[in-house]
């Protein structure tokens, strides 16, 4: 039976060319080289496209990103059989799949929201809806229908994959391909648009003079908690489920969930960690900025204003994907000689480190390449553009292209495959809590609960210290 | 078990310990009131700016442009809100190659000869290069400062867009003979942007030397405007921060960018005795909220009370909208100005928003091509005192 890319990932052998860091410093200069040159033609504003008007290029970024999330995660590769996968060269792989995957997007753009969602449900999804109605230009009618479909992007690019990591594909994981992907897509679409609806549709309900109470809740529930009728309160969740579905599937190796012997137990207690860890990293990064910037004021603009403060969060989160997926994708998950926690754990910090080198020279130098203005708080430039768009490049890369051509892709034998499930199996066991595990994990809790308070402590003149503007 | 696995136990547990201590740690205490307590007490400076017993503004013009939608088609054409303003094709500096592929060394080459004093023949030429040259409008005002002694001294806040219509606004208003007199005595521009700053050469044909005060962070292309206008006098650029003018005025420089890139704004602030502080804004783009705490923050005022404002507050300039401009309408509340003369980039609908929330908003006339009486139109004026 044909398997398509079921495992594909997994089960694929990527072997380097060259010895050393040189294919990881090659595939950073190639990632960067096409970062560029297509930044130039799409997103920047001196560009050929100029598609960063911001929201026309941020809308297609992020829904490109899930489009391939779909395409390898939820279809496993779908309808490209397994040895089309494994044979075709990487650069025709590369380019036939980033072509289905950019024709997918163009169908669900132009297709599902423009032209049924925003044709026959809610105007708001549609700029030439908009247009009809009083007072809305054209620009705003592409930028507000930009937005809600972009808002909607912020959604699924946490549940598609989500359900995948943290779910297992559970329960229809025996099934074939396409009914499996297509399963899954509708579970997660229509869970998404349950989430749509209850974090950003008030948003687009006050997004429009007078406010549309009769369509939304107006104004929105979270207002008091969240100090801003702003949508951008939940987007920083959102975002930050999304950053850590990937921490926990790459750099983390499913670490801790993955020791749970009960199927579902597993299952729900890595789908409701990855939002609680979340919960956690959008308050500790709102406070982060308090701590780094002074309170927010509500009502003011820019980077004093609560709703710029959680949209930053997010933005943030995203700074510290960028170098987890480049230690998973080319870095061969490095270390791996120790047990999976002080692993996960040195990954994590290796990615933090390299998050904050990133956000600092990101706000120090973009401006002098992306077509951009210098400084931090301008209300139309959003760092996730450019760091999406670089993630974007990487899945295509990787997923796509094998890491060509710094490395080359060889086909494991059934038996290669079973040896190293068996070790993955043997290695599982000797994770498992014994013994002093219990005591270290009680002493390590005390020490992370102090190592917070260091950090508040000193992270006020560490900010002052880097002082970006 | 061995001690080798007991160590090696406890680290495994110590390690996920750790991960899940600061994990806990961020969720529960991060956003609970407990945080409040690692807030330092901001001192504020009180610096003394003086006092001055009125201030006057005559709105010369807040109509930056007449139809919105053709403006925005423009931006929408060009690439969005990011792109450079002098890549706009947008007049003075048109070149006749159509939308977004402007650059202001073609545009300046084609008028600077006529700059500033033929300004007709250099709007001719503009008109046919440029995208758009009706849809030009711009922004200024005269800020008549009365000091404590009775002395009366009128600045001119950014000078417009359009040559055309900015000089038949002078005129209108009377500007015309005020700079030839010398009556006014600088040219404060809060920015950069087309619409304040553009304009130069009108004020420049009634007085090329007078002295011109810039923010700082501009543009090679806007620092070299300033020349190729024809000025003959002083440019100071004020740093970012504080700067005193005369006794009762500053201006606060907020090092910021904002759209169409450009950087920087200077605000405007005057200590009325017996009152208390006015804020005068060109766009505000630093936001009202953050340009009132700023003045907590930093200076000192009669009776520690916000009296007014007046001009543009960068809320919907595009009569756009977004909820966080309703954060700013519920929370302006907060700061308890008693009138406010909001026109420009504050946007219809924020100023009909104000009004609908109870604010002190000084209604105008909607003469001279303002739309709309919610706010104050052309040749309207407002006085604190």
């Amino acid at each position: 039976m044909e398997r398509f890319g079921i495992g594909f990932l997994e089960e694929r052998k990527l072997v380097k060319r060259w010895s050393g860091p040189v294919p990881a410093l090659v595939s950073l200069a190639l990632l960067l080289a096409v970062f560029y040159a297509t930044w130039w033609i799409f997103q920047d504003p001196r560009g050929l496209l100029r598609m960063y008007t911001p929201y026309v290029g941020y809308m297609y970024c992020r829904w490109w990103l899930i489009m391939m999330i779909w395409m390898v995660y939820i279809f496993d590769f779908w309808p490209f059989k397994r040895q089309w996968l494994e044979t075709a060269h990487p650069l025709v792989k590369g380019v036939v799949l980033t072509a289905v995957s950019v024709l997918i997007l163009m169908v669900l753009i132009k297709g599902f929201f423009e032209g049924l969602l925003g044709n026959f449900g809610l105007a708001y999804f549609n700029p030439s809806q908009l247009e009809k109605l009083p007072g809305v230009t054209s620009f705003f009618a592409v930028e507000y229908a930009s937005l809600a479909i972009l808002m909607f992007a912020a959604i699924a690019s946490w549940l598609s994959p989500a359900w995948v990591v943290a779910v297992e594909n559970s329960p229809w994981e025996k099934l074939a391909q396409p009914v499996r992907g297509l399963t899954i897509l509708l579970v997660t679409f229509f869970l998404s648009t349950l989430v749509y609806f209850l974090t950003m549709h008030s948003h687009m309900g006050i997004l429009y003079y007078p406010w549309q109470y009769f369509t939304s809740i107006a104004p929105p529930y979270w207002e008091s908690f969240a100090d801003t009728v702003s949508g951008n309160f939940h987007i920083s969740w959102i975002m930050c489920c999304t950053v850590v579905v990937w921490l926990v599937e790459t750099i983390w190796q499913r670490y801790p969930f993955v020791l749970i012997r009960n199927d579902w137990a597993r299952r729900a207690a890595t789908f409701f960690g990855i939002i609680a860890i979340a919960v956690a990293v959008h308050f500790f990064l709102y406070f982060a900025q308090e701590l780094a910037w002074g309170e927010a004021i509500r009502g003011t603009r820019r980077d004093f204003a609560p709703d710029w403060r959680w949209l930053h969060v997010g933005e943030m989160a995203i700074f510290f994907l960028v170098p987890a997926l480049f230690l998973n994708f080319y870095c061969g998950n490095w270390p791996r000689k120790y047990s999976m926690p002080v692993n996960a754990a040195v990954r994590t910090l290796i990615s933090l480190a390299a998050a904050v080198a990133l956000y600092i020279v990101y706000y120090k130098t973009s401006h002098l390449f992306l077509g951009t203005q210098k400084g931090l708080s301008h209300p139309q430039q959003f760092p996730m553009i450019p760091t999406i768009w670089l993630v974007n490049l990487m899945l295509v890369h990787h997923w796509f292209m094998d890491n060509w051509p710094a490395w080359k892709l060889q086909t494991r034998t059934a038996a290669e495959i079973s040896e190293e499930h068996a070790a993955k199996v043997a290695r599982l066991e000797w994770e498992r809590p014994s013994g002093k595990y219990g005591l270290g994990l009680g002493v390590g809790a005390a020490i992370g609960v102090a190592l917070y308070f260091v950090v508040v402590q000193i992270l006020p003149s560490a900010a002052n210290a880097v002082a970006i503007q | 078990m061995t001690n080798t696995t007991n160590r090696r136990s406890f680290l495994k547990g110590a390690t996920t310990g750790v991960g899940v201590g600061l994990v806990g740690a961020m969720g529960l205490y991060s956003y609970s009131s407990a945080r409040k307590s690692h807030f330092p007490n901001v001192e504020r400076k009180m610096a003394d700016i003086g006092v001055c017993k009125s201030v006057k503004v005559v709105n010369v013009s807040e109509t930056s442009w007449f139809e919105n939608a053709t403006l925005m088609g423009d931006i929408k054409g060009a690439g969005g809100l990011l792109v450079n303003q002098y890549d706009y094709n947008w007049p003075p500096f048109g070149n006749g190659k159509g939308l977004g592929k402007g650059s202001y060394k073609d545009g300046i080459a084609q008028i600077k000869h006529l700059l500033p004093n033929r300004l007709e023949e250099a709007w001719e030429i503009i008109t046919k290069n440029s995208v758009h040259p009706e849809n030009a409008g711009g922004f200024a005002a005269v800020i008549e400062v009365e000091e404590m002694d009775g002395r009366k001294r009128k600045f001119l806040l950014d000078s417009g867009w359009s040559y055309k219509w900015m000089d038949e606004c002078f005129k209108r208003e009377g500007i015309d003979k005020m700079l030839q007199n010398k009556e006014i005595e600088a040219l404060l521009i809060s920015h950069e942007h087309f619409d304040h700053y553009w304009g130069i050469p009108v004020t420049f044909k009634y007085n090329p030397e007078i002295t011109v005060y810039i923010p700082e962070g501009f543009y090679p292309e806007g620092l070299q405007y300033i020349k190729d206008a024809g000025h003959k006098g002083k440019v100071i650029t004020v740093k970012n921060g504080l700067h005193k003018y005369i006794p009762g005025m500053a201006s606060y420089v907020f090092p910021i960018p904002i759209i169409c890139r450009v950087y920087g704004e200077q605000s405007l602030y005057f200590n009325v005795a017996g009152k208390g502080l006015v804020s005068v804004t060109g766009c505000c783009h630093q936001g009202i909220i953050q340009f009132a705490e700023t003045a907590i923050r930093e200076i000192k005022y009669e009776k520690d009370k916000f009296h007014g404002i007046y001009g543009g507050l960068h809320i919907s300039p595009f009569d756009d909208w977004d909820p966080k401009y309703d954060d700013l309408v519920f929370s302006l509340r907060d700061y308890g100005f008693e009138k406010i003369g909001c026109n420009h980039c504050t946007g219809v609908i924020c100023a009909k928003k104000f009004i609908a929330a109870g604010y002190p908003v000084i209604q105008g006339t909607a003469r001279h091509r303002s739309k709309d009486v919610a706010y104050l139109g052309n040749g309207d004026t407002i006085a604190f005192a």
